[in-house]
């Protein structure tokens, strides 16, 4: 745990953490609104006192009932690593800044996130699906997105997955999963859920 | 409504398209998404679009790259993934902790022990799980042989982009010299599922330790052998210096990280900026270079091996006695939280950001691949060379398909 990285995070953005600077382990995580990530990325990367060159990683997270953008930087002057937690992102309009204007290579990421979670970043000059073909209208990882065929935990049913839009007339008779329950905790609990059979899809 | 005479879309039942996109066409059927799609697929005076893959040899995968060239050279390029999108990280989500680490293991096939140690040690981290030494000693000893393997191959695989046959053929042979060692190790030649949450598998075997001694006899004079076949190469030399340079800072604003990115003078490697397992107990340098072409990454490649044989050397030194698995149930619940871990696989950083939450599957399992943030940088690397030299550059950054399309 890096206390000085702590002191000098919280001189420099404590008015803007959503939530209190959390440090475990080697990690240090702060949680900043949307509306943030430009100013705080770039006091990041270019402040001397941080000097965060390394952008280690970034990634989309769905909790059920919000989304999230999580970015993981590394600095010569720390030995932790920053986490910085995009955090209450609605989840049917998720919208973040890219910061691409500061890491090039983060335009993959963020084509990744898009792709997966529909997370639209501001900024991103080619934000296109990446992996899912060019037509695809799902994003596979969110978490209402199920996959009832998986041979981990079903005999399987034969179809892919669950669309986001009701089926066309043809496609009525197909089996449709419920969609996943939230929790208590606002997280979604996909534990135990099998596709259920009688139920017919919504008009 | 939609048009009754559209197609209906492949991949979506829902989606009519006007033509189902295929591989074949350079052009898209569709309008332009993005901004930079439009510029893309715009042809100024004499340009023209070519297709490269997916199934070309030297893509090393299913890889599929639209060129846009003007006469021989390149002027920018599209690369398209996804023909091998298995969907990982949703797999593992929907399995429990257990199976991410044989869901883990196809990412990096040349290398799986680096790719299936991301679901464990994240998992250890979020059960505070202290592993013992001697477990950590025989996961170091595997890491650095399966690195001497996949760097032996690289160089074979950049001589053949070149059009040499002979190195790949040497490079094999070291492969698969100590492929065979850690199936004697693991069960395993390709896909090794060796490591478990708190440990490994088995323990070291007679088998395994006198092919190592066997091999480490004369490793280093192998190597040494190798690389004269190459270092001084007329034709070699003048297909990779000073072609794809990237300088520093180019480099880290690309996100690269592994050779790539200490072939351009960044000292970055996760073993000694942020040391994991039993790395700070062990001597090693990290290679750097200052040129940053192609040679240079094949240099830093080289000197890899090198300091990888110091290790395993110190590693068989130092091996302790004692239990190789800790002390946990079979089941296990993870306690709800958010953990990061990275480890320094032949290509680069590989990470992972796991999140639990109390159950035994993993809420979320982020895989950071370190040859999908490479291969971003052949954009950069690319404009104003020479077609053939797309390949020698293409391969001098290491892609892993199993890895970029998760």
């Amino acid at each position: 745990m890096d206390t000085q990285l702590k002191r000098r995070l919280e001189t420099a953005f404590g008015d803007r953490f959503s939530a209190p600077l959390r440090q475990r382990a080697d990690t240090t995580e702060i949680w900043i609104g949307a509306g943030d990530v430009t100013d705080v990325m770039r006091t990041l990367h270019d402040d001397e006192q941080f000097e965060f060159e390394v952008l280690s990683d970034i990634c989309g997270v769905d909790t059920g009932t919000e989304m999230w953008v999580v970015y993981h930087l590394w600095s010569p002057r720390s030995p932790d690593w920053l986490r910085v937690v995009a955090a209450g992102l609605p989840r049917d309009d998720p919208r973040v800044p890219s910061v691409t204007f500061l890491w090039k290579g983060a335009e993959w990421g963020e084509r990744e996130a898009y792709d997966m979670f529909g997370i639209v970043f501001e900024g991103n000059r080619d934000l296109r699906r990446i992996y899912m073909p060019p037509d695809y209208t799902s994003f596979p990882l969110r978490k209402d997105f199920l996959l009832p065929d998986d041979a981990a935990r079903s005999p399987g049913e034969g179809f892919r997955h669950v669309e986001q839009s009701p089926p066309p007339a043809e496609h009525r008779r197909r089996p449709v999963v419920r969609r996943a329950k939230l929790a208590p905790g606002g997280q979604v609990s996909t534990v135990g859920q099998l596709p259920d059979q009688t139920e017919e899809a919504p008009e | 409504m939609t048009d009754r005479s559209a197609v209906r879309s492949l991949d979506d039942p829902n989606v009519f398209v006007e033509m189902p996109a295929t591989i074949y066409d350079a052009v898209p059927p569709y309008p332009p998404r993005t901004e930079r799609e439009a510029e893309f697929y715009h042809l100024r005076d004499g340009e023209m679009l070519i297709n490269l893959g997916p199934q070309h040899p030297s893509t090393h995968g299913v890889l599929r790259v639209v060129l846009k060239i003007d006469g021989e050279q390149v002027v920018d390029l599209d690369p398209v993934l996804g023909y091998l999108h298995r969907g990982v990280e949703k797999i593992c989500e929907n399995g429990d902790w257990h199976h991410a680490i044989s869901n883990c293991d196809p990412l990096e096939y040349v290398a799986s022990m680096f790719s299936e140690a991301m679901p464990v040690m994240a998992a250890e981290k979020l059960l505070d799980l202290r592993v013992p030494r001697r477990a950590e000693y025989i996961r170091v000893l595997c890491w650095e042989l399966n690195r001497i393997a996949s760097h032996g191959l690289f160089i074979g695989w950049l001589a053949l982009d070149l059009g040499g046959l002979t190195p790949l053929l040497y490079g094999f042979i070291e492969r698969d010299t100590i492929i065979e060692m850690l199936a004697a190790l693991t069960g395993q030649r390709m896909l090794f599922n060796y490591l478990r949450i708190g440990g490994v598998n088995r323990d070291l075997n007679h088998d395994f330790l006198s092919r190592l001694a066997d091999w480490m006899s004369r490793a280093a004079v192998e190597i040494e052998q190798e690389a004269r076949l190459l270092n001084e190469n007329e034709i070699f030399l003048r297909r990779t210096k000073g072609l794809g340079v990237l300088d520093r800072d180019t480099a880290l604003r690309l996100c690269m990280t592994g050779p790539p990115l200490r072939a351009s003078g960044v000292p970055y490697d996760v073993r000694r900026a942020h040391p994991y397992s039993v790395y700070n107990e062990l001597e090693f340098d990290i290679p750097t270079r200052e040129e940053g072409d192609s040679y240079a990454r094949y240099m830093v490649h080289l000197d890899e091996i090198r300091e990888s044989i110091r290790i395993i050397d110190q590693v068989l030194h130092e091996m302790p006695d004692g239990p190789i698995m800790a002390k946990i149930p079979r089941l296990i619940r993870i306690p709800p939280g958010r953990a990061y871990i990275a480890l320094e696989s032949p290509r680069g950083q590989y990470s992972c950001y796991a999140m639990s939450d109390g159950s035994d599957q993993p809420f979320r399992l982020r895989i950071h691949d370190p040859s999908y943030f490479n291969l971003q940088a052949v954009g950069a690397l690319m404009p104003g060379n020479l077609i053939a030299d797309t390949m020698a550059v293409m391969a001098s950054l290491d892609p892993i398909m199993g890895g970029i399309d998760k």
